[in-house]
């Protein structure tokens, strides 16, 4: 009887703490949960630039006919990229600056809250803006393919089950980067140099930032998976360094 | 005994939850677990991380200096015996084509996280260390991995490194100064891991530098995993090369530099690098390369500021290895010996701060000091001798019953040190002269046997001055090199007393044969220069390439008819002068060319 007491009261103490470790992680007492805008656990708002330091020959140019390096193109992919045409390069129009492209483009962004559920990114390169929603909205992902598509967005959360050692315990979910999934974009070039993605390409993008020697960074890792164009996930990473404010803001439109 | 089963797991489990609710929640302390088998993905600046082209410097924040030194690099240099068995430096490592193994260390008696080993990528192992301790001192020697703490904020391991060797942030010869830092970010997106670096070279990069580089998570794969490189493989890789002989190119005669340009069809502007090209603003200016400006030199630059100023006022004991330790700060550095037959000490500075030498070599000892060696004549080596000396004993000779040791301990050193300080300039010293060498040698070597160890001075004729001498400790393997090797400055050339050039790049390349390297080409005979951190062999190869490449430029420019003042103009030292170079003070970069230029032109 006294050996059942004695588990009630221990299995009682390790479920408040678990309790209380859930609320630490969940949205609080009572109150509604806050905004994706006030939930932000870093800010990514301001003027960015691109700092070209990697695939510099296939980013700052347009690299010859042919020149995929790097990228794991299906055979499919090659042949199209094979049949790209310098000459009429100005007939591309925006498929270089596209959502699986646009960040490893070199220029700057401007990230602003749209909204409290809604992130914008515009791209002085190419003019583009990219919304990251938040909020699911079914009917805008099923709208007309656009260059951007529709990116969903959230506060990635890293769960950690069995805490602190004791499986039984659970700890709080941390908030990790941003994560976006975007889809139902245009088919276009990952390069400008007619490297294709294909309409069903998927694209998983963390965002995250960081400082360093008094420099504030916001870096970008992208996964891209087209099963027509692409072998494996294409996987990059980028880097923007975070500007005082947008007097180097230099739109070009691609269209 | 149904009974007795049972009530083992449930006092268990009481306790297990007991502790718990004590605990509380409270982070946990690694907050997302990056360690595993990872496998790089090469889908980022692929050519750039096989083999990568000369003249291709694309998307590197370098500074004049960095580019012209990597103009200058010759392939060759890797089959140098001093550099074949150099491994990936970790400023580079992680671009390494290879997977890494980042494996948690663990304390055996604690459970705590200590570091997270990190294998792979033809680079040495590394330690992150996650303890809190300390960085060495800047006196410690530097390796090809440096020193690493971590820490952890938010999910993402911040680790920050120093003590690096001079290395490269490209295999084609692109540099990183031995002044060079670095911040890395270790970050876990699902089965990908992400890891940014940052490096910080004020010598050679314009702007710090940053590379992302990406990993995926291997359930199957293994890091790459080296034998050693010990010296005993080491071969001829460059047959019939005189001794001495470094690999460069001379400016403006780098083969096959255009190369990259012709197969690749970047513009020359971009291909050379430089933090400009690195912005959105300069794909623009490539549309009109004709406005882009000629790179010029930059005006006469001095060194950057470094960590180990001459006179500081505080003497620093940094143990170098075995019973031997450098003592800084007090003008040239001190090295003292000790043991149960007393000290021993090499140098004793500049005389200003003595009573602070002796409080230092009393942490490290309080048996006598017996014997005082110096490697040359300066005062910044000589000026304490005579109170170190008198706060010594001597050891007597002859008859054991004679007395007992004499007061002031033993002055040892070449016969030149004796002349320089008894008739300074050529001329007897006016007046009586205290600190003079007791015992001077007149031959190639002198030895000696203290402590249970061999040390031998040896001659080194015309180098700094007359009557430099190296300090040899066999046992100890610690080479100290005077004024041969001053790690913060050109070399001294004092042409008034004896010193010449090619005396002193014989002393440095002496020091090389002395010096024997660990595996990997780090630590094993380690080296205390006049100024500056202790040294392996290593370092001394890469000052004495320095001075070899400056010499053949300065021949070269010579070989053309140029004048002196053309030949400084022409700026022979240009990228080291940020890490060696003064404009004023009491040996400038125009005295070290001066130097240089009298030496080949067969003039005293």
């Amino acid at each position: 009887m006294r050996r059942n007491a004695l588990l009630f009261v221990a299995l009682a103490a390790l479920l408040s703490v678990a309790v209380s470790a859930q609320r630490a992680g969940g949205a609080g007492r009572g109150g509604p949960p806050p905004t994706p805008r006030a939930a932000a656990p870093f800010d990514l708002t301001g003027v960015w630039v691109s700092v070209v330091t990697e695939d510099w020959r296939w980013r700052m140019v347009v690299p010859k006919k042919g020149d995929y390096s790097g990228v794991p193109l299906t055979a499919e992919g090659r042949k199209v990229a094979d049949a790209w045409d310098p000459a009429k390069m100005a007939s591309d129009g925006c498929k270089p600056f596209g959502a699986p492209a646009i960040m490893r483009v070199p220029g700057r962004l401007r990230i602003a809250w749209d909204n409290d559920t809604t992130l914008k990114i515009e791209t002085d390169a190419g003019q583009q803006t990219r919304l990251l929603r938040f909020e699911k909205d079914e009917k805008l992902a099923k709208a007309p393919r656009s260059w951007q598509g529709y990116s969903a967005a959230e506060w990635d959360r890293i769960i950690s089950p069995g805490g602190q050692g004791v499986s039984l315990q659970r700890a709080a979910p941390r908030v990790g980067p941003l994560k976006v999934v975007t889809s139902n974009v245009r088919a276009g070039y990952l390069r400008k140099n007619g490297v294709p993605y294909s309409e069903n390409v998927a694209m998983t993008e963390y965002v995250d930032r960081l400082s360093a020697f008094g420099t504030e960074w916001m870096t970008v890792l992208t996964v891209l998976d087209d099963p027509q164009y692409l072998d494996q996930p294409f996987i990059t990473s980028t880097h923007f360094k975070k500007e005082a404010d947008a007097s180097k803001w230099m739109p070009s439109p691609c269209e | 005994m149904h009974h007795a089963h049972r009530s083992i797991p449930l006092r268990t489990l009481i306790g297990v939850c007991a502790v718990v609710a004590v605990m509380g929640p409270r982070p946990v302390s690694a907050q997302v677990d990056v360690s595993g088998e990872w496998a790089a993905t090469f889908h980022e600046d692929l050519a750039h991380r096989g083999g990568m082209r000369l003249g291709d410097y694309t998307g590197l924040p370098l500074n004049e200096a960095g580019i012209r030194k990597a103009q200058s690099w010759d392939e060759d240099a890797r089959s140098m015996r001093e550099r074949q068995c150099v491994p990936h430096v970790v400023t580079y490592a992680m671009r390494g084509p290879a997977n890494i193994r980042l494996s948690k260390v663990v304390d055996p008696d604690t459970g705590r996280l200590i570091a997270y080993s990190l294998q792979g990528t033809y680079g040495r192992p590394r330690m992150i260390w996650m303890d809190g301790r300390q960085p060495p001192s800047d006196l410690a020697p530097h390796t090809w991995v440096g020193f690493s703490t971590g820490k952890w904020e938010r999910n993402t391991l911040v680790v920050s490194t120093t003590h690096v060797k001079a290395g490269w942030l490209q295999r084609n010869g692109s540099p990183t100064s031995d002044l060079t830092t670095m911040m890395e970010f270790f970050t876990r997106y699902g089965d990908n891991l992400l890891v940014v670096s940052i490096l910080n070279d004020p010598v050679y990069l314009a702007e710090p530098f940053i590379r992302t580089t990406n990993f995926s998570l291997s359930l199957s794969g293994n890091a790459n995993a080296w034998g050693t490189c010990s010296p005993a493989q080491v071969v001829d890789e460059l047959p019939d090369r005189r001794t001495g002989f470094v690999p460069h190119y001379l400016p403006g005669q780098t083969a096959h530099i255009d190369d990259f340009l012709k197969s690749s069809g970047v513009p020359a502007a971009g291909a050379r690098g430089g933090a400009e090209t690195t912005y959105p603003e300069f794909a623009l200016k490539l549309q009109k390369p004709d406005t882009i400006p000629a790179p010029a030199l930059t005006p006469r630059i001095g060194r950057v500021p470094q960590a180990v100023p001459a006179v500081t006022g505080e003497i620093r004991v940094q143990p170098v290895q075995n019973n031997v330790s450098l003592l800084a700060g007090g003008g040239a550095n001190i090295v003292a010996q000790v043991g149960k037959q007393g000290v021993l000490i090499v140098d004793t500075g500049s005389g200003k701060l003595t009573d602070n030498v002796l409080a230092a070599v009393r942490q490290l000892s309080d048996q006598p000091i017996r014997y005082i060696l110096n490697t040359g004549a300066d005062p910044d080596h000589t000026a304490g001798n005579e109170a170190i000396s008198k706060a010594g004993s001597r050891v007597g000779g002859g008859l054991v019953v004679a007395g007992p040791a004499t007061t002031g301990a033993t002055i040892l050193a070449h016969e030149g040190v004796l002349f320089a300080l008894s008739a300074p300039g050529g001329k007897p010293a006016s007046g009586a002269v205290g600190g003079l060498p007791t015992s001077a040698y007149t031959g190639d070597l002198q030895d000696v046997f203290f402590n249970g160890e061999a040390i031998q001075l040896l001659h080194q004729p015309a180098a700094h001055r007359g009557g430099d001498s190296l300090v040899f400790f066999r046992r100890s393997d610690i080479i100290v090199t005077g004024d041969i090797v001053d790690l913060t400055s050109y070399p001294v050339i004092d042409g008034k007393n004896g010193g010449t050039f090619s005396g002193l790049l014989d002393a440095l390349n002496r020091i090389i044969d002395l010096a024997v390297p660990e595996d990997w080409q780090d630590g094993g005979t380690l080296i205390v220069p006049s100024r500056g951190r202790i040294a392996d062999e290593s370092d001394i190869v890469e000052y004495r390439d320095m001075v070899t490449i400056v010499r053949d430029r300065i021949q070269d420019l010579m070989a053309r008819g140029m004048t002196l003042e053309q030949v400084k103009a022409a700026r022979p030292t240009f990228e080291y002068d940020g890490r060696y170079g003064a404009t004023t003070g009491t040996w400038t970069t125009d005295m070290f060319v001066e130097a240089v230029y009298r030496d080949l032109s067969g003039r005293k």
